[in-house]
């Protein structure tokens, strides 16, 4: 399908295209012209990924300035889904035009995804792929190899070099996989070519990490311009990834092998300083310079990671009293020996971190500058020692990191030492949380260097608290409703059980038998009328063991396993993925099966129960966060002190995203159906926190409403969706083909075209009373105040009675 | 210089090399390196050390060996001269690092220059660099060049008197400064927290408050809630009809909807308004609890009683204190209430009068109570206007 926006040529891969996905593109169109931000949510399961990919590869092609596009995703497989519909993408465009474009799209993961080696690659864990990789590929250890000495290269990653460095991989869409395949055909890593051909790239699809945390951010997504587009889709967490990049907890335990870290520092200090003492003294001079010169910094190499620091600083040389090796290590020693000190407090304490500096400095004589400048002395100092088994000090660094992270930022951190894991723990296992509390911190360089950023997802409401939350202005701000032919979805919100008394998982009541007995009938019925596959979410996985036990004893499981297979989820991964397995399995041979899970668990957010996978989502309890966890109270604080967010909207908020969530797992697209069912007191009062597109499906009657209603309404649901439905009775109302587009646009520019001409006829009109005005003195421009009348009226009979 | 090692202190120093001098280090488990003692047997052992060696025992030990004046160390080849009142707990599980800081502490004190002092910001770090390589011959050198170090020490400490001072001033001044502004930013968070509990509660209060003013203006169905329906309502008609009628109209309304609101338990019905509804009866006032007296009250009205107790008479001292009356149950009060209503019982009842009523008949026994409450009522008034 072939169309223009305005005055841009739009190449759609499909034949027909959704209403809401034009839309989508026209508001998309804005935001790249006016060069600004926008929040997006789009109901899904109406193909946002390729709405978005064409419109940008379209726009990227038609203007001179080739913006680049990096679209982040969240999880390996949402990588893997769009570099796939980019690929659809662009063989569509080739086949249009009639030629191939000058065009490069690349995923980059991590190298435990992409990594070659033979011996690397078996490894288990991320970390230690990362770890041997660097130890083959270091800058150090080519120079050695040069000098004839005898090291372990990798011999993927030193083809590279032989090749033109902006040409390292043809012109094309490269998958994952392919793009493995291309490495191992010519024997160069695939990681690194990803990475070095980022610059040269059209679109880069990668996860949030390389761009949100400000570790890898530096070294991935430093050379990348200012012009470029970022989008980040599924964004609906996305202030919790930022502030998970950048708190950590420091254990015991790590401060333990940190301390090692630092004696083995000191080891091969003094055995470099004996042996090669010119390479330290080397070090040494390039520090009194300044801290850039010290091994040209961040190269895509560097051992270690380095958290955001202020340009200002970078710029800046190291203190003199952390310029010597020793004494940085000596220094580093003291700072742990520090905080292991403060480790053995038996009580609770939240501290800010300049009152942390404070005391600091009065029991150990650390400044703060110093301090600032931790984690990039220990990444210089650590090439300079031509460390290999970087894993070792990863300990340390972490110390260097929240050192650094401590003594950088007064506002927007809290350290919280929590002594015992729980209020009922007899033996103290001390964790001190440095945490971040706002949002805005981590993803600030994002909008300061890029012009246009793009946050979108299927359940993004309300849209004003993510400009709110994370700090930035909008130019556009949408959320679609979803055009459908017949009513696909039901959702419902049930408050009563089937004996009038009022549902709640709030603390008071949620473990009454009446309550408990309540969902325990509504899963029951579900379960009976239900075809195929249910999915039920829970709060907590603590409740939902209560509450599973509870109906054990009450036989409702034995009710149920008469209609379904029962699966749980599990916190553990493998269990869950075998779980889901047998769920699958059990919906297609007809058995049927309910999946009992948690909203804010790993199967809420990234599994689809698409078709016969869901057809009903049971929502037990509004997911509320749990609140006595004393840092998501602290950052209540900051929300309410910082951006005037109070803690039971934010709560709320948060509560209800990972409902919608929820809710969006069994819809993903027009020809699919399911029913929603929310089943709390509570949730009646919530109805307008829900995505904009589930709250238009949501009618009246069908909220605060019983178990055997809903249960008559779900049934009258499915037999409705049980009666033929063909494409052709969506054609024009919730699917357009190329003859509706036109004939929207048309009526769309005839609008336009009448409200101009009204505007004019008003301008006229004004012009002409203006001209009145000066010429007759008294008269008044009444146009202005003929609307008025009607409600002075309502205001005059106001008074009167 | 402290000894390299020791013969006691093997079990504490297991697990836990120190690099600095060589100085035992705490462990978890700990054992007083001096008395064996270990903190499984008391649980509140505390331990301490001096600054001259460094050397930690238990808080016991140094009582014992302490308190009577000064003493040598236990360790062996330690031949400090101790003192009691020297002994502290340390700050840091590991003693060399312990050390160390005494030691800076008392460079800082010398060396307390800060960077508005020098030209250039390479001139500040050569000296930052100079006073942290002097920081490490004290902590770290040969004792020689411990020695030597002391002694640039010292004589810095003479020639830049003025300036140290003048820092240290300055220092003072800052910290305070730190200190109150830190404890001033807690302050306002704090003021700012309960302002934002005041906040919601009386928010929360306000919203129940108006529920509540919404339910009883429905209730008494009058002047508040209905008039706001009504008001409502003229809205909804306004341009339809000239004012006048609008009023009436709006009454009319105004009254139906207090009957209706009153008759459907005050629920959100006021702000509906539903043509062609029946005119319904005004539903009677709602029931109190039940009185099975009919509202006659027994508090005398011909006489009234002392207060219990008070009453005091010799000529009724027989039956207060005579022992032939007395019996479990009996009050005096009561005797005397009881005599009392006795005496003025039939009082006020015209029998004639009675007897017209009584012909009448069906009345039920709670009407009968209310008349002759009334005639009670009436009576009373009668025997006031003779008084
Ligand atoms: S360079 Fe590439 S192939 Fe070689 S170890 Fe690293 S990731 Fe693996
Ligand atoms: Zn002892
Ligand atoms: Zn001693």
């Amino acid at each position: 399908m072939e169309f223009n926006i305005d005055e841009l040529p739009v190449l759609f891969p499909y034949p027909r295209i959704y209403p809401e996905q034009y839309a989508y593109m026209c508001d998309l169109k804005k935001t790249l012209d006016a060069g600004g931000h926008c929040v997006l949510e789009m109901p899904s399961g109406t193909g946002k990924t390729v709405t978005l990919l064409s419109l940008i590869v379209a726009y990227q092609q038609y203007y001179p300035e080739h913006r680049k596009l990096i679209y982040c995703s969240r999880t390996m497989s949402e990588i893997e889904k769009a570099l796939a519909e980019l690929k659809a993408l662009m063989k569509f465009r080739t086949e249009r035009l009639g030629y191939e474009e000058e065009f490069r799209g690349l995923g980059l993961t991590s190298r435990k995804n992409l990594c070659l080696h033979p011996s690397v690659k078996r490894e288990k864990s991320g970390a230690v792929v990362d770890a041997r990789c660097r130890s083959l590929t270091a800058g150090f250890v080519k120079e050695k190899k040069e000098r004839g000495e005898d090291v372990d290269v990798c011999i993927y990653h030193d083809n590279l070099d032989n090749l033109e460095p902006h040409n390292l991989i043809p012109n094309g869409v490269w998958t994952l996989d392919g793009l493995l395949r291309y490495g191992e055909q010519h024997k160069q890593c695939p990681y690194f070519t990803a990475r070095r051909m980022m610059q040269f790239c059209n679109v880069i699809i990668y996860s949030y990490h390389y761009l949100l945390d400000p570790k890898i951010a530096e070294r991935v997504s430093k050379d990348l311009s200012k012009d470029c587009i970022v989008v980040f889709d599924e964004a609906h967490n996305i202030d919790n990834v930022c502030i998970e990049s950048l708190s950590t907890d420091i254990t015991e335990d790590s401060l333990r092998r940190a301390t090692r870290g630092a004696q083995n520092l000191e080891a091969k200090i003094n055995q470099m300083r004996d042996s090669d003492q010119k390479k330290l003294q080397d070090e040494y001079e390039k520090l009194v310079e300044g801290l850039r010169g010290a091994g040209e910094g961040r190269q895509e190499d560097a051992f270690m990671a380095n958290p955001a620091l202020p340009d200002d600083l970078l710029k800046e040389a190291v203190p003199g009293n952390i310029r010597r090796a020793e004494h940085f290590v000596a220094f580093l020693k003291r700072f742990i020996e520090y905080l292991k000190t403060r480790m053995k407090v038996r009580q609770v304490i939240s501290e800010t971190p300049p009152s942390f500096l404070s005391h600091l400095k009065e029991y150990t004589f650390i400044e703060k500058k110093p301090l600032r400048f931790c984690s990039e002395r220990l990444t210089s100092l650590v090439r300079t020692l031509e460390l290999t088994n970087i894993e070792d000090y990863q300990p340390l660094q972490q110390v260097a990191t929240f050192a650094t992270l401590v003594a950088t930022y007064e506002k927007g951190f809290l350290l919280i030492l929590e002594p015992y894991e729980s209020d009922t723990a007899e033996v103290p296992n001390p964790v001190l949380h440095f945490t971040c509390l706002d949002a805005a911190i981590a993803i600030k360089p994002v909008f300061d260097r890029f012009s246009s950023v793009v946050i979108t997802s299927g359940t993004i409401s309300p849209l004003e608290m993510y400009p709110k939350m994370l700090g930035f202005t909008t130019v556009v701000q949408e959320s679609y409703s979803m055009t459908l032919a017949r009513r696909s979805f039901l959702p419902m919100i049930v408050t009563r059980g089937s004996d009038q008394a009022a549902i709640s998982t709030s603390f008071q009541v949620r473990n009454e038998p009446s309550v408990v007995r309540n969902y325990g009938n509504l899963l029951t019925e579900f379960a009976r009328i239900t075809p195929d596959g249910m999915v039920v979410f829970f709060p907590s996985y603590l409740y939902m063991e209560s509450i599973i036990s509870m109906w054990q004893g009450m036989g409702i499981l034995d009710e149920v396993w008469k209609y379904k297979l029962i699966l749980v989820e599990t916190p553990d991964a493998q269990e869950t993925s075998l779980a889901l397995e047998t769920y699958r399995t059990a919906c297609c041979k007809g058995r049927g099966a309910v999946f009992l899970c948690v909203a804010r668990g790993k199967v809420s957010e990234g599994i689809d129960f698409d078709h016969h996978y869901g057809r009903t989502v049971l929502c037990i309890g509004v997911p509320f966060q749990y609140t006595e966890s004393r840092i998501l109270k602290a950052r209540l604080e900051f929300l309410r002190e910082t951006y005037r967010i109070r803690e039971n909207d934010f709560l709320s908020f948060d509560a209800m995203r990972h409902a919608a969530q929820c809710l969006g797992r069994v819809l993903r697209g027009k020809d699919d159906y399911g029913i929603m069912v929310l089943a709390d007191r509570r949730f009646q009062k919530k109805r307008n926190q829900l995505p904009n597109w589930i709250n238009q499906a949501l009618l009246d009657a069908d909220v605060g409403i019983s178990t055997d209603m809903a249960v008559s309404s779900a049934r009258r649901f499915f037999k409705q969706m049980g009666q033929p439905f063909r494409t052709k009775d969506q054609e024009g109302v919730s699917i357009w083909t190329l003859e509706h587009l036109k004939a929207y646009q048309e009526k769309k520019a005839e609008e336009t075209i009448r409200e101009l001409q009204a505007q004019q006829n008003q301008r006229q009109l004004m012009d002409a009373q203006a001209n009145g005005n000066a010429n007759g003195g008294a008269g008044r421009g009444d146009s202005d105040y003929e609307m008025d009348d009607d409600d002075e009226a309502e205001l005059m009979a106001l008074d009167h009675h | 210089m402290p000894p390299k090692s020791s013969s006691f202190g093997a079990g504490a120093r297991a697990g836990t090399s120190s690099s600095g001098g060589g100085l035992p280090a705490l462990s978890s488990d700990d054992m007083c390196p001096v008395c064996k003692t270990i903190r499984y047997l008391n649980k509140d052992m505390e331990f301490l050390i001096h600054p001259d060696c460094y050397h930690s025992m238990c808080s016991n030990c140094v009582n014992r060996l302490f308190n009577d004046g000064p003493n040598q160390c236990p360790y062996a080849g330690c031949h400090k001269t101790l003192r009691r009142k020297g002994f502290r707990a340390p700050f840091f599980g590991d003693l060399s690092v312990e050390r160390e800081v005494d030691i800076r502490r008392r460079v800082a004190a010398v060396f307390n220059q800060v960077e508005d002092d020098f030209e250039t910001l390479l001139d500040y770090n050569n000296y930052l660099q100079m006073v942290e390589d002097l920081t490490f011959e004290l902590v770290h050198g040969t004792d020689q060049k411990r020695q030597q170090a002391e002694a640039q020490l010292q004589a810095w400490e003479a020639e830049h008197k003025a300036d140290i001072e003048r820092n240290r001033r300055a220092g003072r001044e800052a910290d305070d400064l730190q200190r109150r502004r830190i404890a001033a930013e807690r302050d306002a968070a704090r003021q700012r927290r309960i302002e934002a509990i005041k906040e919601a509660e009386e928010e929360k209060r306000e919203r129940v408050r108006s529920r509540e003013a919404e339910l009883d203006s429905m209730q008494t169905g009058e002047a508040g809630g209905g008039g706001g329906g009504g008001q409502r309502v003229q809205l909804k008609r306004r341009g339809q009809v000239n004012k006048n009628t609008a009023d009436a109209a709006a009454n009319m309304i105004q009254d139906k909807n207090a009957a209706a609101a009153a008759g459907a338990d005050g629920l959100g019905v006021g702000r509906l308004s539903i043509r062609g509804l029946k005119e319904k009866k005004r539903p009677p006032p709602p029931e109190g609890p039940y009185d099975p007296f009919g509202g006659l009250d027994f508090i005398p009205s011909r006489y009234t009683l002392e207060p219990k107790g008070t009453l005091n008479h010799p000529a009724l001292d027989h039956w207060r204190l005579d022992q032939g009356h007395i019996t479990g149950g009996y009050s005096f009060d009561e005797y005397i209430s009881r005599a009392m209503f006795d005496a003025f019982a039939g009082l006020g009842v015209f029998i004639e009068d009675e007897k017209e009523l009584g012909g009448q008949t069906g009345l039920s026994a709670g009407q009968v109570a209310t008349i002759g409450g009334g005639i009670g009522a009436v009576g009373d008034k009668m025997e006031l206007d003779a008084s």
